[in-house]
């Protein structure tokens, strides 16, 4: 735990993210007119090594999956920068970014709406190596086959609609269809919040396994803690669109800093009958976009908050100097 | 880890929608009794029936025979074998007013859903607003008379049908596709890098068949019905017969008695209309894709 | 003990419930027992198509007829024959006698009324009151579930309150008549997890204040292990174990109980390797397979297993289980 703690990074991390803003105009009043933003991701920033997966966590509203449809430019950003492998993806004219695509792909939460209805199996998969160009038309179909295996599906499936597949197959289908293009990086919108409970290990336990065969990096979005332990190496907490606290997964499940971080571990209903009953520590629910609260966001609901918590917004800083363990909280 | 996929073996949604289809009886009634009306309108075409529809006979408005079903009009023609030709006007009508405006419907309506808050959709929505402005009957009139005396002449009441029919498949469609728009195939298709113009064609049409095939039967049978009445108002078939001219010369026969022709053609176009509509509505009910699913 | 002790609110026997589909008629019920005492709090967990919803709906006779009827078994709720009750009897009994309690709060309120408008209609459906009154009592009951400022709350519309509020209304509206059994289905598995929280917390002390027998339905076993003191637990429409939950927790006796427990992501200790799973995947209902319905995902299936189908038997420690090799 130590060692993992204080080791820099030898090399660049393949996604850069710095200070990214997505807003959405507030709109009202007779003439629709502009009168504030919602701030759906309000600077941040984050990287991900190679091979390495970021488990970002927060509650609905936070932001976080605005901030990984933002990364792949599925939605307009405001400001901000991103750099996958290098090179800076906000500034990339059409042509260019749908070159860049290839390396960077998407999984879906929704089983039932990321597989359009009336295309089969085989035409959904190929459909990325249609558009790159990939290989030559004939070798195609070899290649579908190839990927379906790999996501754990038998071939005779090729041929099927998406219909008359389980939640849990449609998840791999997506998946398939996410590695075709052999991508160095895959953002993971919620894969298995719509799954069945036994499920859900299987599509993580596959997700864990790509990664170690393909060296894939993921940024794993998710509403739940415990799904994404197992399968994180970084974990990073948002709330109200910033980043609250980061540390790599040991650090933030064993010693969690940030008071909302330690609530959202406290409210997990654990399997285990007998336990003590634990005391809500917090109230209340998400502020509001119209009306957002000066200082630091979690504040009003804080057990710990302090006068100069309403005044001024902590930064993310490291606990220490060489700690990659980061705070947004006044107490630190 | 791997996998059976599927349960009730490969199916496409539309063989699905088939097997729907022909569960309902009632539907599959009304299919049949459409196909006869196709059927006739093919044979006709083909020359092989109804032929003597303009033959003169000797005894004006005779009574309904063996030989003439439904008797006879003021010039001794068989009114059955004008019923039967008529038949023929109705479906050409029928069909190319509902392909024609189903398809452009369609395809502004994907166009105007897909691009929505831009200019495109704007401009597309200005465009079916005017039309709508305009009512029905003076502007088939306008086109009608500004096709008089050229080429296209007998096909202004077509055009003035296309020209109105579209709207109203274009706004369901686009109603349609904007909710089609925000589902997540449609975004990784973009993720992929696929342009928006195959997206509209790859995944945004295939995915409005189902309104664009209830839509056109709709459309059908709006233009049969419509043809009879400009066909009334002297707007429509002027050569040739159809069931509007049969109703047309039908306002002065009944009033001496004549029941023949008002029977012949409302009796076929009742028929026919009913038949339509619970055919539509059948087949909107298989084709649904909320109940179309595992 | 696997049965309560005083004479249970509720009391099901033998249920089948049949639905008409494409596929032909399929059990979503096929054959389920159980009961729920006064002021116990059951819990049922299983996956989808394991028919608990079914069962929610079947108790206050709210399956929509066609597709779906009660093919057989009986139900008794505080003494009433459900299942042969006349429609008009049982409007009483739903939301006075027996309330449920939906998943998503926002479509189980109609978005063109007010809460008090709502409130008050189902008050009033029960019990003699003017319009002023049924007010008062609903802001009272909206002070119970712990919304502040209730007077100001019964005059907003659905969507002005946020997703734990709106369950909060719907538990308010659910117990507003005293009701002697509370059913709820998947209460808060649409909320987030700090609100699933405090509205768990609701729950459990409305229910051990009023005395309410509950009925907790569930895929989320954390929730189950900190509300109820028995558990049954379904698959394919039939129940495969039955006990109380500090007993099912510790000492699963069903392979599907204990895949289950293992294999659900939670907070560990350690990091595993790979994550425990279930093999395969739920089995069609129109289409199941012969025997033991889980056989075919069963790490210690036997043919046997797959010949004929383990009953329902009792074990040592009180609770009930469908397997012929229990552990």
């Amino acid at each position: 735990m130590f060692h993992s703690q204080l080791i820099k990074p030898m090399e660049d991390p393949l996604v850069q993210v710095k200070n990214l803003k997505t807003y959405y105009p507030i709109k009202g009043g007779l003439l629709n007119r502009r009168m504030g933003d919602v701030r759906a991701v309000n600077g941040v920033s984050l990287d991900i090594q190679a091979g390495q997966t970021f488990g970002l966590v927060g509650e609905s509203g936070c932001g976080k999956s605005t901030f990984g449809r933002s990364i792949l430019r599925l939605q307009n950003v405001t400001s901000g920068e991103v750099r996958i492998d290098g090179q800076d993806i906000l500034s990339l004219d059409r042509e260019a970014l749908v070159k860049a695509r290839a390396d960077m792909q998407i999984i879906f939460q929704d089983p039932y709406g990321s597989l359009n209805p009336r295309m089969t199996v085989r035409q959904i998969i190929r459909e990325p190596l249609d558009t790159h160009e990939v290989g030559e038309k004939v070798g195609r179909d070899a290649e579908v086959m190839r990927l379906l295996e790999i996501c754990g599906l038998r071939k005779s499936v090729a041929d099927r609609y998406p219909h008359e597949f389980s939640g849990g197959q449609r998840q791999r289908i997506g998946i398939a269809r996410a590695l075709a293009l052999k991508p160095k990086f895959i953002v993971a919108d919620e894969p298995v919040s719509a799954l069945d409970v036994s499920v859900q290990s299987q599509v993580l336990n596959l997700i864990s396994d790509l990664q170690a065969e393909f060296g894939i990096s993921f940024l794993f979005i998710s509403h739940d803690l415990a799904v994404v332990q197992h399968i994180s190496h970084e974990v990073g907490v948002m709330y109200f669109g910033e980043l609250v606290e980061r540390a790599s997964a040991e650090e933030l499940y064993s010693s969690p800093k940030h008071p909302y971080t330690q609530a959202l571990l406290e409210a997990i209903p654990q399997p285990l009958p007998g336990r003590e009953k634990k005391k809500i520590s917090i109230t209340g629910d998400i502020p509001s976009h119209h009306d957002p609260p000066k200082g630091c966001p979690f504040q009003p609901r804080c057990p710990v908050a302090m006068p100069q918590c309403a005044e001024h917004k902590p930064p993310l800083k490291p606990l220490d100097t060489f700690s990659r363990h980061q705070v947004s909280c006044w107490l630190y | 880890m791997s996998e059976e996929g599927g349960n009730t073996g490969r199916e496409s949604l539309w063989s699905k929608s088939r097997r729907k289809l022909m569960r309902d009886r009632v539907g599959v009634a009304a299919m049949i009794v459409v196909g006869i009306y196709g059927v006739i309108a093919i044979l006709v075409t083909f020359e092989l029936i109804g032929q003597n529809w303009s033959q003169l006979g000797e005894e004006g408005f005779g009574g309904m025979s063996f030989a003439h079903w439904f008797g006879t009009n003021i010039n001794g023609q068989d009114i059955f074998s004008r019923a039967i030709q008529g038949t023929r006007t109705a479906f050409q009508v029928g069909l190319m007013v509902a392909i024609t405006s189903t398809a452009i419907g369609g395809f502004l309506g994907a166009i105007a859903g897909y691009f929505h808050r831009t200019i495109v959709d704007e401009a597309i929505m200005w465009i079916y607003g005017c039309i709508d402005a305009i009512p029905f009957y003076l502007f088939v009139a306008a086109v009608a008379f500004s096709l008089k005396d050229g080429p296209l002449q007998p096909w202004g009441m077509h055009i003035a049908m296309i020209a109105t029919f579209w709207s109203s498949t274009c706004r369901i469609v686009r109603g349609e596709v904007i909710k089609i728009r925000s589902l997540e195939y449609i975004q990784a298709a973009k993720a992929v890098g696929v342009g928006p113009l195959t997206i509209v064609r790859r995944h945004v049409m295939p995915n409005t068949s189902h309104i664009l095939l209830v839509q056109s039967t709709i459309a059908f049978v709006g233009a049969i019905k419509s043809e009879v009445i400009l066909t009334f108002l002297g707007l429509g078939v002027v050569n040739g017969v159809s069931w509007g001219t049969m109703l047309s010369a039908s306002t002065s026969d009944v009033l001496r008695g004549h029941f023949g022709n008002f029977l012949g053609a409302s009796g076929f176009l009742f028929v026919l209309v009913i038949a339509f509509n619970m055919f539509a509505d059948a087949l909107q009910d298989a084709l649904d894709p909320k109940k179309v699913s595992s | 003990m696997s049965e309560s002790s005083s004479k249970p609110i509720l009391n099901i026997r033998d249920l089948v419930v049949e639905f008409k589909t494409e596929a032909g008629v399929i059990r979503a019920l096929d054959g389920i027992s159980f009961e729920v005492g006064e002021g116990e709090a059951l819990g049922i967990v299983g996956e989808s198509g394991c028919g608990k919803s079914v069962t929610a709906l079947s108790i206050l006779r709210l399956i929509p007829n066609p597709p779906g009827r009660i093919a057989g078994g009986s139900i008794e709720l505080d003494g009433i024959d459900v299942v042969s009750q006349p429609e008009d009897k049982m409007r009483k009994v739903r939301g006075s006698l027996a309330s449920m309690i939906f998943q998503e709060p926002m479509t189980a309120l109609n978005p063109v009324f007010t809460i008090g408008n709502q409130m008050v209609e189902v008050i009033r459906v029960h019990q003699k009151v003017s319009k002023v009154d049924a007010k008062k009592q609903a802001i009272e009951m909206l002070r119970t579930v712990n919304i502040e400022s209730p007077e100001k709350r019964i005059d907003q519309y659905p969507h002005e309150l946020s997703g734990g509020m709106r369950q909060r209304v719907m538990i308010a509206m659910a117990l507003s008549c005293s009701p002697k059994l509370l059913i709820a289905d998947e209460p808060t598995t649409a909320l987030d997890v700090t609100v699933q929280a405090q509205v768990m917390e609701e729950i459990s002390r409305l229910q051990r204040e009023m005395n309410m027998g509950m009925i907790l339905i569930t895929h989320d076993l954390g929730v189950i292990a900190e509300t109820c003191t028995r558990v049954v637990v379904m698959y394919c429409g039939k129940i495969i174990e039955m006990a109380e939950t500090k007993e099912l927790y510790e000492n699963p006796k069903h392979p599907y109980t204990r895949g289950l427990l293992d294999s659900i992501p939670r907070i560990r200790e350690e990091k595993l390797e790979s994550l425990p799973i279930i093999e395969g995947m739920v089995p069609d209902l129109a289409n199941l397979p012969k025997g033991c319905r889980f056989a075919e995902r069963c790490p210690k299936a036997e043919d046997r297993c797959r010949e004929n189908e383990p009953p329902l038997e009792d074990t040592e420690s009180g609770g009930k289980v469908a397997c012929f090799i229990p552990n």
